[in-house]
């Protein structure tokens, strides 16, 4: 079964994505900040993570780093952003994101990313 | 008595108090913009949940009221989003970001995205000519965002059996601008008015009870875009006799 870490600080988002994942049949975790996400990131290995770039204790960004150094990077990273302008897009892809996904990413159009970058 | 040299200063100095208030006006709508985003996206993402019936099968009448959630939430992201772009705009953050594409095949794209609204209003959205236009050099989603704003207009203000039309052409001598016109054969603008649509937070009818509410801001938007570009953004248009939303820009070589 595929997990799926979601980083987001906002647990009315988190709290959605947890029911529509496990709906899908994916195993879910949640961090909503970047010290959380590092531990949830490292403690299993994760398929994909879906990244907000703005948490309260630093950037979404600093996750992915902190992974890296750990060697424990989730298999693919999917950025989430209110911002969808080329400068952000580039700075994700350049850190190592697989997309950049412009928030709100509607439900099916997130299924459909995630089975994607699955495959 | 005052001098010359202090009433100058006094002005400047009031020019800059003014200047500094509404850059920390322009901070604020942003920032409450994209704090808004937030909730607004869980509460649609939550309607979806219960739409789709993943907590359980809706009947027909629960599904109605929820699809009513999703798409006036959805409605109201859109507002935030065009204050958010409208904002950024003010800030001097916006810059073209050109590459070379069919203008032709943005329209029907465009078309293709109204098409399920325009269809539901028994409405035609038809592109006319264009086919022979070489590829134009401008930000792709800058000018989508100037064509979804007058075709989604034109759709919101058509009576339904409509028409909506989009002619792509080139104009000046040398043929050295791409013109679009974006028409319908709806309610029409009163000539006095022409100028007024397009200033922000401008609408024609601004009565708590008017039928058509949105922010005031897409055609201050979609100016702003098109003189970006270094074109032109008009309307020719009588009460009662439709309007036809006109846009050129200046065609550029790809470098």
């Amino acid at each position: 079964m595929p997990h799926i870490l979601i980083v987001e600080d906002s647990l009315l988002v988190s709290s959605a994505f947890e029911v529509i994942f496990e709906d899908a049949g994916y195993s879910v975790r949640s961090a909503g900040t970047v010290t959380d996400a590092i531990e949830r990131g490292a403690e299993r290995a994760v398929d994909i993570m879906l990244l907000d770039l703005t948490l309260p204790d630093g950037s979404g960004l600093d996750v992915l780093e902190a992974l890296r150094q750990r060697s424990a990077l989730p298999r693919k990273t999917l950025a989430m952003t209110g911002h969808g302008d080329a400068a952000t897009r580039h700075r994700c892809l350049a850190a190592g994101c697989a997309d950049v996904l412009l928030k709100p990413v509607p439900m099916r159009e997130l299924l459909r990313q995630i089975e994607l970058h699955l495959k | 008595m005052r001098s010359v040299e202090a009433d100058a200063e006094l002005s400047r100095r009031i020019i800059e108090e003014l200047r500094a208030r509404d850059a920390l006006k322009t901070q604020f709508l942003s920032n409450i913009s994209h704090d808004l985003r937030t909730p607004l996206a869980a509460i649609i993402t939550h309607a979806e949940i219960l739409r789709e019936g993943m907590l359980g099968e809706l009947n027909v009448r629960q599904r109605d009221s929820v699809s009513g959630i999703v798409n006036g939430g959805q409605q109201l992201l859109d507002m935030i989003d065009e204050i958010l772009t409208y904002v950024r705009g003010e800030g001097d953050q916006i810059a073209l970001t050109r590459t070379p594409f069919s203008i032709t095949e943005l329209v029907d794209q465009v078309c293709v995205l109204n098409q399920p609204l325009a269809t539901k209003r028994g409405l035609t959205c038809e592109r006319i000519g264009g086919e022979e236009m070489p590829a134009v050099y401008a930000d792709r989603d800058k000018l989508k965002h100037v064509l979804g704003n007058l075709i989604g207009n034109a759709i919101k203000f058509t009576p339904d059996g409509g028409r909506i039309w989009i002619i792509v052409s080139r104009r000046g001598a040398g043929g050295e601008d791409l013109l679009v016109e974006v028409g319908d054969t709806g309610r029409g603008i009163a000539p006095d008015h022409h100028e007024l649509v397009f200033r922000e937070f401008a609408q024609v009818d601004s009565s708590p009870s008017r039928p058509h509410h949105g922010t005031g801001l897409g055609l201050a938007i979609a100016r702003r875009f098109v003189e970006l570009h270094g074109g032109h953004i008009w309307v020719e248009s009588e009460l009662g006799k439709g309007s036809r939303f006109y846009f050129t820009v200046p065609l550029v070589p790809a470098p």
